[in-house]
This record gives structure tokens, C-alpha cells and sequence, in this order.
């Protein structure tokens, strides 16, 4: 463990503890927003990013093993790709609470809720298929494809699906952009939410990339 | 059609092993067969002799090692093209079931390119005595038809090499004998023949060995 | 070109071929198509659904039909190449883009073949008016090829893998719902006649097919070979 990365570790704990503090404390209920629910679109937003990030790394992890079969590559999209469902889970769950606080109703497939939906059932997916192949190789190629393929289709959803789909369902409850009602102060906290909620992220993954190279190595040994 | 054979091709493997997760199916084998030679794989059951020819095939990538096909000219030919110049008879291998003897042929003959006409195919069902048999579908044929079909389909596209796992395996002592002088003649030719097996007759057909006992 | 066309109609004739003799996916295909549709017509028919929700409701209630009854025969091109073992010789006697064509042809035969059976009929059993019908085929043309071509890959992915049978329809749906809404919005607007959102959804998915073909097309060689 470097000495960077130990303080780096002990900066990434002190900056959530402030941000969660912020959150709660120090910003003032929004308004436009019933009680103090604004407040959880500083977890929500953030997961939600997380998820999409974690993704993209995945597929990137994905491309690379195709080009370089390098056993490592496979475990560093599986490593990501297992953060993002962790993440998505939670940006769905926050999303839910605050669209039954706001609207009333816990569910109503808006385009946010629908794109979270299918990025969810595309990380189920992946794992249902690492879990149904035994041999290594074919499970890391299989795997890699599969999400370059699944890759492709997000575009789609992230943004034609919400410029068309509106024009059929003017009766839905539109989920306006939290952003826009924020001031700076809540900005501020959301942005500082955001680099905390990647930075996790990073240590995560760069941990669980090393746990899955410590065991790989492991198995190497009987070759 | 494709034309003759003017130069063989010579496999060469080194240091080839295979494992699965792991289970190790065989390490560090190594071997050479050139043309006009017919190179044997023995050893006892489960000690990995399919698991090499596929990798001989190019249908499995060893976890190390390299197989390589020469030209007498000395030039190489890639993985994607070994498969034009290959003609494999395998158990884990089959035929089209639901089609007969003569679609199987003229679909492997158009699916390569070859579009050979069905008289080339009906010769070569003929040439190993399935001709009569040409419309049943493969579903109804006996173990030792099905073998002389894999035979004919591997013969169909003239390839300089032959890959066979346990070839005589369900024919007669009359397709044993046959099938001896088919491989003798293809080896005059110039083929290059690898052959798996455990069987006492065919073990006598080769001139190198490569044993993968323990 | 013209070979390589020769060699792709070969392994597509050679599969619908196949499957004309055993009927297997054709069956698997049919029989859920025309039970879902016999149990949406005796529950809903043409009366119970009110004049303004009809066109979306029926357009959902067909594309259900449609891609179920296709997630139920679909992955049947690779799957029993595997199970019969004869994907060893196919992967020696042809090249990979002509598997992956061929095979995705035969997808589509199939899938066209069972849009002109059951749109036809539903449209009878469930009274859903179509105004503009020409653009009617278009959306199930667009929507039958961006169907196979998803299908196909997902199928030689999970030709693969053990437990096939589930997991052919949890890889492919996440795929195919993004398409789904597109052609559910094409077909909502054939029936209220909406020119302008029937052009939008049909660009929108034959680019999804589109991309979806290109990406597969690179693809599939890694998956087939190994």
C-alpha cells in the first residue's frame, strides 16, 4: 500500500462524511421540492453516473481483452461491471423513493427510470452469462461481446428514446430536471457528491481488480 | 475444382499443451508430420488425443504453444486458411441428419465454394459405396454408413491434409481393408495424414509417432 | 461477392431446409403466436378497449406477440448445430461472415414468414384499423429484421453456454426493448395514421438494425471461432 494511496484512502473518507454532513445539514431544503426529499438527489444523481461510468469501463475493459486476451482485462469489465449493478441498484431504489415522494407514485416508467431499468436488466444479463460458461476464455470473449453489444444499443435509449417517447405519453408525469431548480450552494454539494461518489468508485475498483489479479495468479500456478 | 496438389504442407507443433480452468489435459507435446507421412497420436483413453487433433484443426487454441502449416516453399499458411486445405473425420464430428448423403455433399461442396456438379459428387459417394444410398436421409443410415459419409466429406474438397480421429472406427473388416488403401494411396499422393487412435490395426498405418501416455 | 453470396444462401437454404423436414422452431413459433393470440382475442377482442386507447394498446399487445413468439424460436440456428454436433465441420468447411449471414437469413425468412401469418390475423381478431398500410409493412419489415439480426448473435453467444434455454431470452431482451418501443410507436402511429412520428420510429429503427448489424457482423467471428 503506497503512502499516496493511504492518504488518498483517508482524503476519499474525510470528503464523503462532509458531503453527507452537507447534504443533511448545512444546505437548506430546496424549494419546488416536498419536505426535505431534494435532499436525496445528492445520492441519487451521483449513483445513477456511477452506474453509467462503471459501464462504460466495463465495455472499455471488454474491447481491450478482445485485442489483447489479457486474462486481467476480463477481470478488471467483471470487477466493473459488479460495481455498476451495485450502483444501479441504488440509483433505481433512490430514484423510486423520490418519485413516490414527489409524485406520488414510486414507479412510472419516465425515460430516466425506464434507461436505469434496462441498464440493470443488461447487467443481470452479463452475469447470467459469466455464470453459464465454466471455461475461462470462452466466458471472458463471450462476456466482452456481449456488453460491446449491449454498449451499442445505450445511445438509443439515453437519447432518442426520451425525445420521441414523449410525444405518445403527454399525460405522464414529467420528471423535471433537478438541476435547474438548484442554487449554487446546492450545486456546489451535488458536484462535490459527484467526484466523492467516482472517487469510491475508483478505490473500489482498483480493489477489486487487485483481489481478482491475486487470484488469478493463484490458479496460474498449476500450469 | 480445385486444382492439384502441387506442393504438400508440413504441421509442425511445439510445446503444445491444453488446459481447462484447472484441469490439464496435456502439457508440452510436440511433433511434425510432412507430406506423403501419416503421423499417429496414441495413447489410453482420456489422455487428450481430441483434444489435440482439434487444436491441429485450428477449432481449439492451445493455452500455449504453436502449430504451424508449411508450404515445401518454406510459405506459411494463416489459421483462417488452414481449414481449405483440411479434411477432418472425427466422432465429435457429425453430418447433417435431417438431409441425405447427396445434400450433405453438395452442402458442404457450395458452403466452401466449391459448387462442385453432382456427378464429381456421386463419384465420390461411389468411391465409398454409398452411392446407392445417396437419397436417404443420413437419420436412417447405420453407424459404419455414417462413418463412409464423414469419410466422403472429407475427401470432397481434395485437401492436402487429412485429420482423423479413429477413422475405421464402425466400419466392417471390407471398410478397414478399404479404407487402409484409401489412406495408402492418399499418402503416395503427397497428403499429409495425422492420425488419433488406440486401435491396434490403425496404429500400423503410420510412420511417426506422437504419444500422449501420462 | 458473388460467391460469398452463393456460400450464405447455402447454409440458409441448407437451415430452412432443416427445418422444413422437423419443423422444430416453426412449431415453437407458431404454436405460441397463435395461442397468445387466441387467448388476447377471447379476453380483449374488438370491443372491450376504448376507441382512443386502441391503437396504442393493440400495437403493444401485437409486438408482445411477435417477440415472444420469436424468443421462442429464434436461437434455434446455432443451438442445434451444437447439439447435433455438426458445428465442427461447418467451422472447418465455411467461413465465419458466412455462418453469421446465413444463419441471419434464416432468421428472417422465419420471422417474416410468421408476421405475414399473424399481423393479418390480428388485425381481423382484434378489429386493429390500420390507416396507412403500406408503411404498416414497412414497421414490421424494419422491426423483423432488427428482431433477427439481435437474435442471431445473441443465439451464437448462447450456443455456447450451458443452460441455454432462459438465458437466450434474458441476454436478447435488454437488447431488444429499446427497439420494441420504437415499433410500438411506428405501429401506434400507422394506426392513427400520424405521418410524421411513423417516420421518426422507422428511421429510428433500421439505424438500431443498422448498428446492430455492423457491430454483429465484426463480432461474430470472435464468438464462432475459438
Amino acid at each position: 500500500m503506497t503512502r499516496i494511496g493511504t492518504a488518498l484512502k483517508w482524503l476519499l473518507l474525510v470528503w464523503m462524511a462532509v458531503v453527507i454532513w452537507a447534504a443533511f445539514m448545512w444546505v437548506p431544503s430546496a424549494s419546488g421540492f416536498k419536505g426535505e426529499s431534494s435532499r436525496i438527489v445528492f445520492f441519487h444523481v451521483p449513483t445513477a453516473w456511477v452506474a453509467t461510468l462503471a459501464f462504460l469501463v466495463s465495455c472499455v475493459a471488454s474491447v481491450m481483452y478482445l485485442k489483447r486476451r489479457s486474462p486481467q482485462d476480463d477481470n478488471r469489465a467483471a470487477v466493473s461491471a459488479g460495481l455498476g449493478l451495485v450502483f444501479a441498484v441504488l440509483a433505481t431504489v433512490t430514484g423510486a423513493i423520490f418519485a413516490k415522494i414527489m409524485w406520488g407514485a414510486y414507479w412510472n416508467w419516465d425515460p430516466r427510470q425506464t434507461s436505469i431499468t434496462i441498464l440493470l436488466l443488461i447487467y443481470a444479463a452479463y452475469f447470467a452469462l459469466r455464470g453459464a460458461v465454466p471455461d475461462p476464455e470462452k466466458r471472458a470473449t463471450l462476456a466482452a461481446v456481449y456488453s460491446i453489444l449491449a454498449f451499442v444499443t445505450v445511445p438509443f435509449l439515453m437519447f432518442v428514446v426520451p425525445r420521441i417517447y414523449w410525444s405518445l405519453h403527454p399525460d405522464v408525469i414529467t420528471n423535471p430536471d433537478p438541476d435547474n431548480r438548484l442554487d449554487s450552494a446546492h450545486l456546489r454539494v451535488l458536484l462535490a457528491s459527484l467526484a466523492g461518489f467516482t472517487g469510491l468508485y475508483v478505490w473500489l475498483y482498483t480493489l477489486g481488480s487487485r483481489i481478482e489479479a491475486i487470484r488469478h495468479r493463484r490458479r496460474q500456478e498449476v500450469l | 475444382m480445385v486444382p492439384p496438389v502441387s506442393a504438400g504442407i508440413s504441421i509442425t507443433f511445439d510445446d503444445v499443451a491444453k488446459r481447462y480452468d484447472l484441469r490439464v489435459i496435456f502439457r508440452a507435446v510436440s511433433g511434425r508430420v510432412d507430406p506423403g507421412e501419416v503421423l499417429l497420436i496414441t495413447g489410453p483413453n482420456g489422455s487428450g488425443k481430441s483434444t489435440l487433433l482439434a487444436i491441429l484443426c485450428g477449432l481449439l487454441r492451445p493455452t500455449r504453444g504453436v502449430v504451424r502449416y508449411r508450404r515445401d516453399g518454406g510459405d506459411e499458411v494463416s489459421r483462417e486458411e488452414w481449414r481449405r486445405h483440411l479434411g477432418v473425420v472425427a466422432p465429435s464430428m457429425a453430418v447433417y441428419e435431417e438431409l441425405t448423403a447427396l445434400e450433405n455433399l453438395g452442402f458442404y461442396s457450395r458452403v466452401r465454394g466449391l459448387d462442385l456438379p453432382i456427378a464429381i459428387q456421386r463419384g465420390l459417394l461411389e468411391r465409398v459405396g454409398l452411392d446407392p444410398d445417396r437419397t436417404t436421409p443420413v437419420r436412417g443410415f447405420s453407424t459404419g454408413m455414417a462413418q463412409r459419409l464423414k469419410i466422403a466429406q472429407a475427401l470432397l474438397h481434395d485437401p492436402e491434409v487429412l485429420l482423423l480421429d479413429e477413422p475405421s472406427s464402425n466400419l466392417d473388416p471390407a471398410g478397414q481393408d478399404w479404407l487402409e488403401d484409401q489412406i495408402g494411396a492418399l499418402v503416395a499422393d503427397g497428403r499429409t495424414v495425422v492420425l488419433a487412435t488406440n486401435d491396434r490395426r490403425e496404429m500400423t498405418w503410420g510412420s511417426r509417432r506422437v504419444s500422449l501416455a501420462g | 461477392m458473388s460467391r460469398w453470396l452463393a456460400e450464405v444462401l447455402a447454409v440458409a437454404g441448407k437451415d430452412l431446409r432443416t427445418e422444413f423436414r422437423t419443423r422444430v422452431a416453426l412449431n415453437a413459433l407458431a404454436l405460441f403466436a397463435l395461442t397468445t393470440l387466441a387467448a388476447v382475442s377471447y379476453t380483449i377482442g374488438p370491443y372491450r378497449l376504448s376507441a382512443e386507447d386502441r391503437p396504442f394498446l393493440l400495437s403493444v399487445l401485437l409486438w408482445i406477440v411477435i417477440f415472444f413468439a420469436a424468443l421462442a424460436g429464434l436461437d434455434r440456428s446455432f443451438v442445434k448445430e451444437e447439439e447435433s454436433h455438426t458445428a465442427g465441420l461447418l467451422r472447418l468447411a465455411a467461413a465465419p461472415t458466412v455462418v453469421w449471414a446465413g444463419k441471419l437469413v434464416y432468421n428472417l425468412v422465419l420471422i417474416l414468414v410468421l408476421m405475414a401469418i399473424l399481423a393479418p390475423l390480428f388485425c381481423v381478431l382484434m378489429g386493429f384499423e390500420i390507416v396507412m398500410p403500406w408503411r404498416f409493412v414497412a414497421v414490421l419489415a424494419a422491426g423483423g429484421f432488427g428482431l433477427a439480426v439481435t437474435t442471431t448473435i445473441v443465439a451464437a453467444i448462447i450456443a455456447q453456454a450451458m443452460t441455454r434455454g432462459a438465458l437466450f431470452s434474458v441476454l436478447s431482451l435488454p437488447l431488444l426493448l429499446p427497439l420494441l418501443i420504437f415499433l410500438i410507436q411506428g405501429t401506434t402511429a400507422v394506426s392513427t395514421g400520424d405521418l410524421a412520428t411513423w417516420s421518426a420510429s422507422l428511421r429510428a429503427v433500421l439505424s438500431m438494425a443498422g448498428v446492430m448489424t455492423v457491430v454483429s457482423a465484426l463480432l461474430f467471428p470472435v464468438v464462432w471461432r475459438d
